[in-house]
């Protein structure tokens, strides 16, 4: 009798542990935080007093947030909607957060009570997230809340335009690139005292959804057996999100792409439960901004041109490739 | 003799149809914000009709004088309606109605844009002859002129830059850059936008900033950043240097003082 070898799969790469990978995304982020501190138009350098305080910190700290905010809101949606292309770009969120902040900016609003710039973003997010549910319905299959997103992007991209279009200002129109495709020049430490609150907040939120999610993965019955009802986590996430992104949005305009392709960035490492990848979402999205941040201030360095490009164009180039690929296996 | 006579009148006649209009005009319709300020004040009788622009306070010197002014919104139709002897126009802008009118057979008058404060004074000499009023316009000149004389000269001149919404500079040969000469300055403008951080590395002496509109945008707040609060600075409003004209002289007594 023949002994038939039988072929074994290939031994899938060892996950680690969550704990090493924070800890190295972080050591990143110092890193990258040093590179931002020296670097800017005034060249390579420690920078004056001045600088120093009003513009490469605030820069770099807006960096980490947001990014940190973005990474963390995208690994939350994807966990908790089950889809792999949920990203609060792509479904439309942010563009409702950059109305909502749109809003209150020109008309003046924002002039006399300073957080009603971020409170706007997240009011438009918060909007935003409702809609989504609304379109979607509340199972949505993956292409099904794909293309509620972007049916949300396209009304809020529509709606950015009519209200900088009516902006009392002249200067508005031509900002329409900021509010869709994001940038961190010219920030302030204002900027970061106004959007850093609502995006701690939210983003301890959404850390605590990590047991609910991986509850979740097993399915919307089991998940309910043990306590954890879809309604409430899809509410906590939705809050969460609103808070994070729509700060984020106030002050760094609507950048994309950052929470579609952290998580998948990760999984290879820490394996598929959601609840691991939240933690390290955190870091790896504020070294993805904060690198593209780098980027584009190099780019007015070596490139002829007049100011920086868009943050968002940076993360779309990245994200878009991601996008496809990851579209592709979900349904080819 | 006979000969000489014909062929004089007939070269007379040739020059009038090939010359823009010679006579002076009376009824006199602006299509341009800059040629609207200068008409209304070489000739606020012929004024047929301004662009609603003259009204607007932010950009216009003679907004408010222009609210007794009659209005005109800038199409062929309206305009024509008014069956002006003249429009007055600038270089770009209303392309298509200058055309038409062209057509129709309207005399039209484009101006350039004047960015020394010598081709300020061509200009309104230009302009006043063919509105027939030489006089008014040297008039202006002088007070331009005297303007101009009582700004201080400097032995060191500071050095100054024109920084605009967005962070467009003055650059050298523009306007901005002959207001800055002439009030005793070194214009360190680029031409082109300087960064926020290129401002707060090497500031100069003097900041030059347009007045905060009444509503914000990020291109008006970027300059009230905490980063450039302490270079000194001088507020201009924006209507004394959008359009070249002897009102901009005023801003030049402003960053005299």
């Amino acid at each position: 009798m023949q002994i038939v070898k039988l072929k074994l799969p290939a031994k899938r790469a060892a996950v680690r542990d969550p704990r090493h990978v924070v800890l190295a995304l972080s050591g990143l982020c110092l890193l990258l935080c040093v590179v931002s501190i020296l670097f800017g138009a005034a060249g390579f350098g420690i920078p004056s007093h001045i600088i120093f305080w009003q513009i490469r910190v605030p820069r770099t700290i807006l960096a980490l947030l947001v990014g940190g905010g973005l990474g963390l809101s995208g690994a939350a949606l994807q966990g908790g909607l089950r889809n792999p292309l949920a990203d609060p770009g792509l479904l439309g969120i942010t563009g409702c957060a950059a109305v909502g902040a749109v809003a209150v900016f020109y008309w003046g609003l924002a002039q006399r009570f300073f957080p009603a710039l971020p409170i706007g973003g997240m009011v438009g997010a918060g909007l935003g997230c409702l809609l989504l549910i609304g379109f979607a319905g509340r199972a949505p299959s993956g292409p099904s809340l794909i293309l509620a997103g972007v049916g949300l992007s396209a009304i809020s991209a529509a709606l950015l335009a009519l209200a900088l279009t009516l902006a009392p200002n002249p200067f508005a129109l031509a900002e329409i690139t900021f509010w869709l495709m994001g940038g961190l020049d010219d920030r302030s430490l204002t900027h970061v005292a106004l959007a850093a609150p609502p995006l701690l907040v939210g983003g301890v939120m959404l850390l605590r959804v990590g047991r609910r999610l991986d509850a979740l993965s097993l399915g919307e019955a089991t998940a309910a057996t043990l306590g954890v009802p879809v309604a409430s986590t899809l509410r906590l996430i939705a809050a969460g999100t609103a808070l994070a992104v729509g700060a984020g949005a106030a002050v760094a305009g609507g950048i994309g792409f950052v929470g579609l392709v952290v998580p998948h960035l990760l999984r290879p490492l820490l394996g598929e439960r959601p609840g691991a990848l939240l933690p390290a979402s955190v870091p790896a999205g504020a070294a993805l901004l904060l690198m593209a941040d780098i980027l584009v201030r190099a780019a007015v360095l070596v490139l002829p041109v007049s100011q920086e490009p868009r943050l968002g164009v940076l993360t779309a180039l990245l994200g878009a490739p991601f996008l496809v690929a990851i579209a592709r296996k979900v349904a080819p | 003799m006979r000969n000489a006579a014909t062929f004089t009148v007939i070269l007379l006649m040739l020059m009038n149809f090939m010359a823009e209009p010679t006579q002076a005009a009376d009824w006199v319709v602006s299509l341009n914000l800059c040629t609207d300020q200068l008409l209304g004040l070489l000739a606020p009788e012929k004024i047929a009709g301004l662009t609603p622009l003259a009204r607007d306070p932010a950009i216009s010197y003679i907004s408010e004088a222009a609210k007794a002014f009659p209005i005109v919104r800038p199409s062929a139709e309206s305009v024509l309606a008014l069956m002006p002897d003249l429009v007055l126009a600038g270089p770009y802008g209303a392309q298509a109605t200058i055309a038409l009118l062209r057509e129709r057979g309207v005399p039209v008058l484009q101006v350039g844009l004047p960015q020394t404060f010598d081709a300020i004074r061509a200009q309104l000499r230009e302009v006043a002859d063919v509105l027939g009023v030489p006089e008014r316009g040297e008039h202006l000149e002088e007070e331009m002129d005297a303007l101009l004389d009582a700004a201080p000269p400097r032995l060191q001149p500071p050095r100054a830059v024109f920084w605009g919404a967005r962070g467009q500079s003055s650059g050298p040969g523009s306007l901005g850059d002959s207001v800055l000469t002439a009030a005793g300055f070194t214009d360190v403008g680029t031409g082109r936008r300087m960064a926020l951080e290129t401002l707060a590395a090497h500031p100069p002496d003097l900041l030059v900033v347009p007045e905060t509109p009444a509503f914000p945008s990020l291109a008006t707040d970027l300059l009230d950043h905490p980063a450039v609060r302490r270079i000194p600075r001088v507020v201009v409003p924006p209507s004394l240097i959008i359009c070249g004209g002897p009102w901009t002289a005023l801003a030049v007594r402003l960053l005299a003082e």
